[in-house]
């Protein structure tokens, strides 16, 4: 890829990015999924786990804002090429010289950095309404991990939304596909309490390292070898889903011209 | 030098029924469809629904792939070399679809500048630009759920011309629109016209293809049936005259009926409020009047007038006098 073209895309990402941003703080839905429902699920672990210590609250702080991208990614990423469709924007998209894969990461960053809001109002209802102070472990690791766990969602969304799309009976599990990820990606427990059958169906989500590098760097001991490990694994997981989500949208775009179904739902 | 080539093309639509026992079944949409289109013309084309011009626009803007034949754009393969010709083309497709309406009208020209590749410092110049060319001047600020039915239209061409294509694509883009939104709007193509634009314009207003149009195909079922300037298309029907007929309540039967008579040439309909006005071509001109009136008898008749054949006549001929 010429850097010219690294350039303008970067510069599309943003400006999509941008627009996404503008156009979906209109829709009240998306403030649910966003903001509110990590609300009420921080509000819900943060009584239930009362008088357990200040470590668990911003757990539950991290935990929530992860339940927040995760739901963000499952129902707006997923769904993004969808709405276009409904919205009869596909068509001009897809008729764009630019790669349509770039559109929709564009779309998922403005998903994804939207979600990181549902962590900072997690944060701010645990310290001012349940009095917690709230320290993180290894600040700088941290935004790392942020970073990293962002450019995972945003690369696991990018395979979501082509495959939503081809196969019609994916997106029918959408919902029941919310919570056990919730829980097999140890957002708000640690997967040790699970069985351990369970642990490699763990290893296999993005969203579990992006989980484990969070906690690991906000409450855990701040282990630089297990930081290390999870950042790199997510880093893996991310080339092969840009790289698996280019050939989905080429195959997805190329069946769509084959059977007429740009502009019809 | 011809810019667009389209030779021989085919597209067939496949659909499935039944969840179990699944039936497939193929329509053709486009049959076998040959024309060329030169450097800076306005190209109608023109047909009833379901002869397939929305298709073939579609395949020419890279948006369906097509079954068999060969399709070129500036010299390039609508398939192979879809990316650079999207670069080259923009598109308008009829209705209100397709923008973002909770955005601003600058918002949604933005955005589709940044698909396009077109510098950021550049866009800021030519939204303005644009948004006065299309007469959206001062309105650019207003989310586009605001904007009437002719003004999205005319953001649909601003959005179009972003990345000053040299070929454009325009399909039925006056359909809806009130008259007085119609007019303006083909103020706008003839200024684009102007410019030196290649445009492929489907309409179903022939006297937009006859005031607009350098030459006009007529398709019907898939397949061209005339390929010419407008004045030579009406050519076709020189020889004939037009009796146009006030019914009131008229049943189909009679009105195939009437088309049946020797001498009738072919024969439309148009409905006009509570009226249906029939229009039979024939050779006979007036003298064909007292014998169309008998064939009338016992219906409500209004107005008779007898007049010139236009290009909407010599449409009506073409595609069969079934319309």
């Amino acid at each position: 890829m010429k850097f010219k073209n690294i350039v303008t895309y970067w510069r599309t990402v943003l400006t999509v990015a941008e627009i996404t941003l503008r156009h979906q703080w209109n829709d009240s839905f998306i403030l649910f999924a966003i903001l509110i429902q990590p609300m009420i699920i921080a509000v819900l672990a943060l009584f239930m786990l009362r008088g357990t210590g200040e470590d668990y609250a911003m757990f539950v702080v991290v935990g929530s804002g992860l339940t927040g991208l995760w739901s963000s990614l499952l129902f707006i990423s997923g769904n993004s090429i969808n709405g276009e469709h409904w919205q009869g924007t596909l068509e001009a998209l897809v008729a764009a010289p630019i790669p349509f894969e770039v559109i929709v990461f564009g779309k998922n960053l403005a998903n994804v950095v939207q979600s990181l809001l549902s962590m900072t109002t997690s944060y701010l209802l645990a310290a001012l309404i349940f009095g917690y102070s709230l320290n993180i472990t290894s600040p700088l690791l941290f935004i790392g991990s942020v970073l990293l766990s962002v450019l995972a969602f945003i690369s696991f969304g990018l395979i979501i939304a082509p495959l939503f799309i081809m196969y019609r009976g994916i997106q029918q599990w959408q919902n029941a596909m919310e919570f056990p990820v919730y829980i097999l990606a140890g957002f708000l427990f640690p997967i040790a309490l699970l069985p351990s059958w369970t642990t490699p169906i763990s290893y296999i989500l993005p969203p579990y390292w992006a989980a484990r590098a969070l906690h690991e760097t906000s409450t855990g001991a701040g282990d630089f070898d297990k930081i290390i490990f999870a950042w790199g694994m997510m880093l893996i997981f991310s080339v092969v889903d840009l790289f698996v989500s280019s050939k989905l949208f080429k195959l997805m775009l190329h069946k769509a011209r084959v059977d007429a179904t740009l502009e019809t739902v | 030098m011809n810019t667009i080539e389209v030779k021989n093309l085919k597209r067939i639509y496949r659909t499935t029924t039944g969840v179990i026992r699944r039936k497939h079944k193929d329509v053709v949409a486009v049959e076998d469809i040959s024309f060329d289109i030169k450097e800076g013309e306005l190209f109608g084309l023109l047909g009833p629904n379901g002869a397939g011009k929305t298709t073939s626009v579609k395949v020419l803007a890279t948006l369906l792939i097509p079954d068999a034949g060969e399709v070129r754009v500036k010299g390039l393969d609508i398939v192979k070399d879809a990316n650079e010709v999207r670069k080259q083309i923009g598109f308008i497709f009829g209705g209100e679809r397709g923008l973002y309406w909770r955005l601003s009208g600058i918002d949604n020209l933005r955005y589709f500048a940044s698909l396009y590749h077109v510098d950021p410092d550049l866009s800021k110049k030519r939204i303005p630009e644009l948004l006065e060319l299309v007469g959206l001047e001062g309105r650019g600020d207003e989310r586009v759920q605001g904007y009437s039915r002719g003004m999205k239209q005319r953001l649909h061409v601003a959005r179009t011309l972003l990345h000053d294509p040299d070929i454009l694509f325009l399909d039925e883009p006056t359909i809806g629109l009130d008259p007085v939104g119609a007019r303006e709007f083909r103020e706008v193509i003839r200024n684009l016209q102007s410019e030196k634009k290649t445009i492929l314009l489907t309409t179903h207003y022939m006297f937009e293809a006859d005031s607009l149009c350098d030459r006009v195909a007529v398709i019907d079922k898939g397949l061209i049936v005339a390929l010419d300037t407008p004045s030579a298309l009406k050519k076709h029907v020189r020889d004939l005259s037009v009796v146009e007929i006030e019914t009131f309540g008229i049943a189909p039967q009679k009105v195939d009926e009437i088309r049946a008579l020797p001498f009738v040439d072919a024969l439309s309909t148009r409905e006009q409020d509570q009226r249906q006005v029939l229009l039979v071509q024939t050779e006979r001109g007036a003298e064909a009047v007292p014998d169309l009136m008998s064939a009338l008898d016992g219906m409500r008749v209004g107005r008779v007038t007898v007049r010139e054949p236009t290009l909407e006549d010599a449409y009506v001929r073409l595609v069969g006098g079934k319309v």
